[in-house]
């Protein structure tokens, strides 16, 4: 550093010193950065080496045989699709009307500070206390049962904070000045929300939820304890095979116990169903940032 | 959920819709198997040591009874038997007997009586790692090591020297809600609690692997989880001086094998319906064959040799 033959302006030992610093400062928290991409490649690459002999359109869609050591994974791919599906229309709609209250009724009081403390720690619950929740309130309070009703209400109390807490962001982008210009002309605030606020605030919206579906998808313990199954015999490719109050297998359910319950299974089997529940939430996480880039591409501001 | 003082117009009208939906869409299950169109469901929930046996059982019956769907899940008998008692399953399996207070429980609760069946054997064996020397032990030895106040934490105090060189004796025993802790506990340790710090394990099948991982472990698992080549069974002296007798089918059923128990279902009162098919079922060939290829030790062999 000090073998330039022109001596730089102002250089003093100090000057070096803190360039020096400057330097590996920024070689460290660039390496930090770098290293975020090596634990993603790191476990996808490694789920789909392991998971190679066992992937197949046949492994996706046929049931598992043999004491679940062979087979396929179509009553647990389905049962996760009924669960996610079932848990967001109740909880979309819920979330989204009420964050749409308390961002543009709800005025700054008492009783509008509590439910924002509400919100804020009822996504802070872990999810195995939803877990029970559940369980005592659906399965045996209001008699639900062990079934997917339960475990469809358990996940959707479970994202419903983390709904209202997006969408309350989304609604907060658009600008004020939009509302007051609609005000100005009259305009009631239902009016203003359903011609203005909405429209403009719907991608942000639509992603919030969606990227629930991973979570919903992704979580065991809820689902566990209120409706998830170790097995239940279904007919291979079946679209409908549950009704409503009976129990399903759940993707997540049955990487577990596949994984720690049952001797003998192919070693390529877990891997297989950890990749097609990765596949699945990574595509529906690429659908969400595909629906914000389309929508956002039709905003006028 | 929130706790208001005022109504939410939006979200409180729709969880009350939400909820008046599921209740209309669906009616509450009933006490005995449900049946939702001409479907039947039953619902088999308990022990993790039977949970494999139960769900060949439900995917073998589907193919000559696709009318009726078996939902089974594992948890351990206690988790079973307390679905049982709240009336919120159809079958519970159970790797130990229900106890008196939990019968007392369950007529209380639904009225009915809880009933036995007796569907199979298990012996309970106890897994080494492959290269470990020792090959039998006895109950006064299981005792030194996994009982409260047992004095054996080394291996080198059972005479063993392990090729890997550790010495400490690592512990695998089960969760409390198994029905295998339980057995193990009444029926080896004297009703005497475990130690402290053993690696308490949520499957059958976790604590054969993590034995076979570990050098230097000790645990206690079904018969049927054996995987040879990995791990050692031993073989089990009720006392010193007596024989020791390796852990099988044939010495279960000869009553040689002191560490075997009954594979028990219950039912709230005498099953009927679809729930009875299903029972008797599992009690016939078909069932027990199930039994036997599953690594336990079937019905008909026990009351041929008897």
């Amino acid at each position: 550093m000090n073998a330039s033959p022109v001596p730089r302006f102002g250089e003093t030992p100090s000057v070096r010193r803190r360039l020096r610093r400057e330097n590996l400062a920024r070689w460290v928290f660039g390496a930090m950065a770098a290293a975020m991409v090596l634990p993603l490649v790191l476990i996808v690459g490694y789920l789909v080496v392991r998971a190679a002999p066992a992937l197949s359109l046949e492994f996706v869609l046929d049931v598992p045989k043999r004491g679940m050591t062979e087979g396929g994974i179509w009553p647990a791919l389905i049962g996760t699709v009924y669960l996610v599906f079932l848990s967001l229309l109740v909880s979309a709609p819920i979330g989204i009307l009420a964050a749409v209250y308390l961002n543009e009724y709800a005025r700054e009081n008492w009783f509008n500070r509590v439910i924002n403390l509400a919100v804020i720690n009822l996504a802070g619950v872990p999810s195995i206390v939803h877990a029970l929740f559940g369980l005592g309130a659906f399965v045996y309070a209001a008699q639900f049962g062990y079934s997917i009703i339960s475990a469809a209400l358990t996940l959707a109390i479970m994202t419903l904070p983390v709904i209202i807490a997006s969408t309350r962001e989304a609604l907060a982008s658009v600008p004020r000045s939009f509302r007051e210009a609609c005000w100005n002309v009259g305009a009631t605030r239902w009016q203003t929300i359903r011609s203005v606020v909405l429209p403009n605030s719907i991608s942000g919206i639509l992603t919030g939820v969606i990227l629930q579906v991973s979570r919903a998808a992704g979580e065991t313990a809820p689902v566990m304890f209120t409706g998830v199954v170790f097995f239940k015999a279904v007919q291979r490719g079946d679209l409908l095979p549950y009704y409503l109050n009976e129990q399903c297998m759940a993707l997540s359910m049955h990487l577990y116990t596949i994984s720690t319950q049952v001797p003998g299974v192919k070693e390529a089997i877990p891997f297989a169903t950890a990749v097609v529940l990765l596949t699945l939430v990574i595509a529906v996480n690429a659908a969400a940032i595909a629906l914000r880039v389309y929508l956002r591409s039709r905003k006028k501001w | 959920m929130f706790a208001y003082s005022r109504p939410l117009p939006f979200a409180a009208s729709l969880v009350a819709l939400a909820i008046a939906v599921g209740v209309s869409g669906c009616k509450p299950r009933s006490e005995s198997a449900s049946t939702a169109g001409a479907r039947t469901t039953i619902q088999n929930k308990g022990s993790d040591t039977m949970v494999n046996v139960a769900q060949v059982w439900a995917e073998e019956y589907k193919k000559t009874h696709p009318q009726v769907d078996v939902e089974v899940s594992g948890g351990g008998s206690g988790v079973g038997l307390a679905a049982l008692i709240k009336g919120t399953i159809d079958l519970a399996n159970a790797s130990r007997d229900m106890k008196a207070e939990e019968k007392a429980h369950a007529k209380k609760n639904t009225g009915k009586e809880p009933r036995e069946f007796v569907v199979g054997y298990d012996a309970l064996a106890v897994y080494v790692h492959k290269d470990n020397p020792l090959t039998e032990i006895t109950h006064e030895q299981l005792r030194e090591i996994f009982a409260e106040g047992g004095k054996v934490t080394r291996w080198s105090e059972l005479g063993v020297k392990l090729p890997a060189g550790q010495d400490q004796i690592v512990r695998i025993s089960r969760q409390s809600s198994s029905g295998t802790y339980e057995f193990f506990r009444e029926h080896v340790l004297n009703k005497r609690d475990f130690k402290l710090g053993s690696r308490d394990m949520n499957g059958s099948k976790e604590v054969v692997e993590l034995v076979a991982s570990t050098p230097s472990a000790i645990g206690y698992s079904g018969l049927g989880y054996n995987e040879p080549g990995k791990v050692k069974m031993l073989k089990v002296a009720v006392a010193a001086g007596r024989p020791a007798v390796a852990p099988s089918v044939a010495t279960t059923l000869s009553k040689e094998y002191p560490i075997a128990r009954p594979l028990l279902l219950y039912t709230l009162g005498e099953p009927t319906g679809e729930l009875k098919a299903y029972v008797s079922w599992i009690m016939s060939d078909a069932g027990q064959k199930i039994v036997e290829r599953s690594g336990y030790v079937p019905l008909s062999h026990a009351a041929d040799r008897k």
